[in-house]
């Protein structure tokens, strides 16, 4: 009894004693900061309210003010990089990185940004995302960004369960089911060409494809060592692609359809299928409460089993030029923890989940893509998808959206289509000064 | 000499600067800045001079630059000719008496005064084909055969843009027409009937030498319009289906926002030497005309 008296004392001593240890460190901070400032400068979208309660907890934490700088996305690009040029930039500051934006967007992180290597959280980003956050082994950003299924086939489930129609495979079972479904007078896969940038998706969604058919193919890419011109994975499945489009299954006019109305189509089963996110299922229901079933499947162009893998997204980096540097260190340091990721996906009600190692987090994902992402083996999800992939080629999203539908309306020929996309990164390279290229 | 001025020489100072500041020298920098490499990362590493590197990539490469400028040149002609034609008939028509002419001047006017993104928007629903009010008409009367992709079809898409356009700037040139006709003398028709002129007769040798004048403000702005026209063809195609209603400006617009700034600069030069190359050759014709006159 005595025994248990001492132990139940000694517990509550030590738990007092570090109860007031933690409290001597918040204090210390708080004193050592207290009265500072920290600006951020990002693109509208990328914070916004899902970080307000993280900043405010920041503030009571340390005693400090936040100034929050949010400027449109079409202007962002130029004031980072004149702030960044004229050395007047804010203590954080926000890029949409990949594996290669780094070096083209800062061009010279050494310069600009601050070394966070050896950082505690940078085991906290996972092991895909690492590369968009580093150059040259140097940690220098933390992107911390959903992990929904991107651009998959989302499909009518229960249009699908009432039909008999099965879930297709591969590219012949695809198009064998495109037909049945264009019988059925139902539209098989809406494809707004009208928006400029989706009809792009089919091609470039289905990467590791291309690296399966051609092993070392984004290295080599990267190092101009490879083309997309020749490459016969990619002629195939543009082919397939036109085929389908000559065949009616994106629908009668997809060159002039916008995605405005995609929603009602699928709720009035004007359409079976599209290319979209995972949590466009929910924006469906919630728009058109409609009880249909929805799920999701690989895309099978070229007769892809690979997962869209994409290692891209807001990236937040530290200003070298900072007045505060140990501050922004404490704000990476503070928007790792559990409790702030947490508070960032509670935030964001567009997103299920937010992509970090850290268990504690309670993800949020919706019963289809749980159901998805379960059936794809881990090993399929190694390879990101071509645009993040590899260089300069996300630059020339758009003029190859124009050259497929010129393709499409046999104006030009595919090789031609993966030509002009060597000739434009060959041209970014250029203004880049890679030394691949030059 | 100098006493019977109005105003003094020196009251040009503050227009001509003004002139000089905010359009003859942002041109000259435009054309300086075509001759280097200026993009989207000069700011960290600086402007260097590439002699007529963009010219050569605009004019030798196989790109579509060529078949842009072609696109222009050709817009610039036919919406002219849709313009100035049917608004001279118009004018002529309004002038002519016929009841009711002041409400129809201002109905034909009225689509000049709204923006192109309203425009824009306005007739790609129109013109949608899948629940277009163009198409849902001809459905509805049973004249399925005129049911086309007004957009999104090779054979059909520069003739929506330019039709949208005529609807839009018709009224305006014909406001310009109806000035014009104003300032005709009555003596001159009623001396013309008297020879037994007929309306044709009438039109060619009385109307069309006394509205000279018109003809060519019009023709000059038409034309200036036509070389530099982006917002029509942005808002109703961007440049689609594919690269088949690309124009200059909207090239132009594509590398600026690519960051390729000199390439951009350099279309636009020769966006500014076409227009003032054809500006001042209509000047001089038609002005040359007018003295003859």
């Amino acid at each position: 009894m005595k025994k248990k008296a001492l132990s139940a004392v000694l517990t509550a001593a030590m738990a007092v004693s570090m109860t007031a240890g933690m409290a001597m460190n918040v204090s210390a901070a708080t004193d050592e900061f207290a009265g500072e400032e920290l600006s951020i400068l990002v693109s509208a979208g990328w914070m916004d309210d899902r970080y307000k309660a993280t900043i405010d907890r920041f503030e009571d934490t340390y005693g400090v003010t936040v100034d929050l700088q949010t400027i449109p996305a079409d202007q962002y690009s130029d004031i980072l990089l004149s702030k960044l040029a004229t050395d007047s930039c804010t203590d954080v500051f926000w890029i949409q990185s990949n594996p290669f934006a780094i070096e083209s967007q800062i061009v010279d992180p050494e310069k600009y940004c601050i070394d966070f290597t050896g950082a505690e959280w940078e085991a906290k980003i996972p092991e895909v995302r690492r590369a968009a956050c580093k150059c040259n082994d140097k940690l220098y950003g933390m992107q911390f960004w959903h992990n929904s299924p991107e651009y998959v086939m989302l499909y009518n489930k229960s249009l699908f369960e009432e039909n008999g129609w099965e879930v297709p495979a591969n590219y012949e079972e695809l198009k064998a089911l495109c037909a049945q479904i264009l019988d059925a007078g139902i539209t098989p896969w809406f494809m707004p060409g009208a928006d400029g940038w989706q009809h792009q998706l089919p091609f470039f969604q289905i990467g590791g494809i291309y690296e399966e058919a051609q092993p070392g193919l984004y290295e080599a890419l990267n190092n101009n060592t490879a083309t997309f011109a020749d490459n016969e994975k990619m002629l195939e499945v543009l082919n397939q692609f036109k085929e389908f489009s000559d065949a009616g299954y994106f629908g009668e006019d997809w060159i002039g359809t916008d995605s405005t109305n995609m929603a009602n189509e699928f709720a009035d089963r004007n359409c079976a299928m599209a290319l979209a996110n995972s949590s466009y299922i929910k924006q469906i229901k919630e728009d058109t409460g409609t009880e249909d079933e929805f799920g999701l499947f690989i895309e099978p162009l070229g007769d892809n089993t690979w997962f869209p893998s994409s290692p891209a997204g807001p990236t937040m980096f530290g200003y070298n030029g900072s007045e505060h540097p140990e501050l922004v260190k404490e704000w990476f340091n503070f928007v790792a923890q559990t409790e702030s990721l947490q508070e960032i996906l509670d935030n964001s009600p567009s997103y299920t989940n937010i992509h970090a190692n850290d268990d504690a987090v309670e993800q949020h994902w919706l019963p289809e893509e749980e159901e998805f992402m379960n059936s794809i083996p881990e090993e399929k999800m190694a390879v990101s998808v071509l645009q993040n992939g590899t260089k300069y080629t996300n630059d020339y999203w758009m003029n190859f959206g124009q050259d497929l539908v010129s393709f499409c309306l046999g104006e030009m020929e595919a090789n031609d289509v993966l030509a002009n996309m060597d000739t434009n990164r060959a041209e970014a390279a250029k203004v880049a000064g890679d030394p691949a290229w030059n | 000499m100098n006493k019977k001025r109005i105003y003094p020489q020196w009251f040009l100072i503050v227009p001509l600067a003004l002139y000089i500041i905010f359009f003859l020298l942002p041109s000259i920098m435009g054309v300086g800045y075509s001759v280097t490499d200026w993009n989207s990362r000069s700011v960290l590493t600086g402007v260097h001079f590439v002699g007529l590197d963009n010219y050569k990539e605009i004019f030798l490469s196989d790109k579509n630059y060529l078949s842009g400028i072609g696109h222009t040149l050709m817009f610039t002609i036919v919406s002219n000719i849709v313009k100035l034609i049917p608004a001279l008939l118009i004018a002529i028509m309004l002038q002519e008496g016929l009841r009711g002419q002041g409400f129809y001047r201002t109905v034909l006017y009225l689509p000049s005064i709204l923006p192109f993104v309203i425009i824009g928007l306005i007739f790609k629903s129109i013109l949608n084909y899948n629940n277009g009010l163009l198409n849902m008409f001809f459905e509805a009367v049973h004249l399925d055969f005129f049911k086309l992709k007004w957009l999104s079809d090779l054979n059909v898409v520069w003739k929506s843009i330019i039709g949208v356009d005529a609807w839009r700037g018709i009224g305006y040139v014909m406001t310009i027409f109806l000035a014009g006709l104003n300032t005709i003398p009555k003596s001159y028709y009623e001396a013309a009937q008297i020879d037994g002129a007929n309306f044709w007769q009438r039109l060619r040798y009385v109307t069309l030498p006394m509205l000279t004048g018109s003809i060519m403000i019009n023709l000059v702005f038409g034309i200036t319009y036509g070389l530099k026209v982006f917002d029509i063809v942005y808002v109703l195609t961007n440049g689609g289906p594919g690269h088949a209603t690309e124009v200059l400006t909207t090239y132009a617009f594509q590398l600026y926002s690519r960051g390729q700034y000199g390439m951009s600069t350099a279309l636009n030069t020769i966006l500014l030497i076409i227009t003032a190359v054809v500006g001042v050759f209509i000047v001089k014709t038609l002005g040359k005309q007018e003295v003859q006159q």
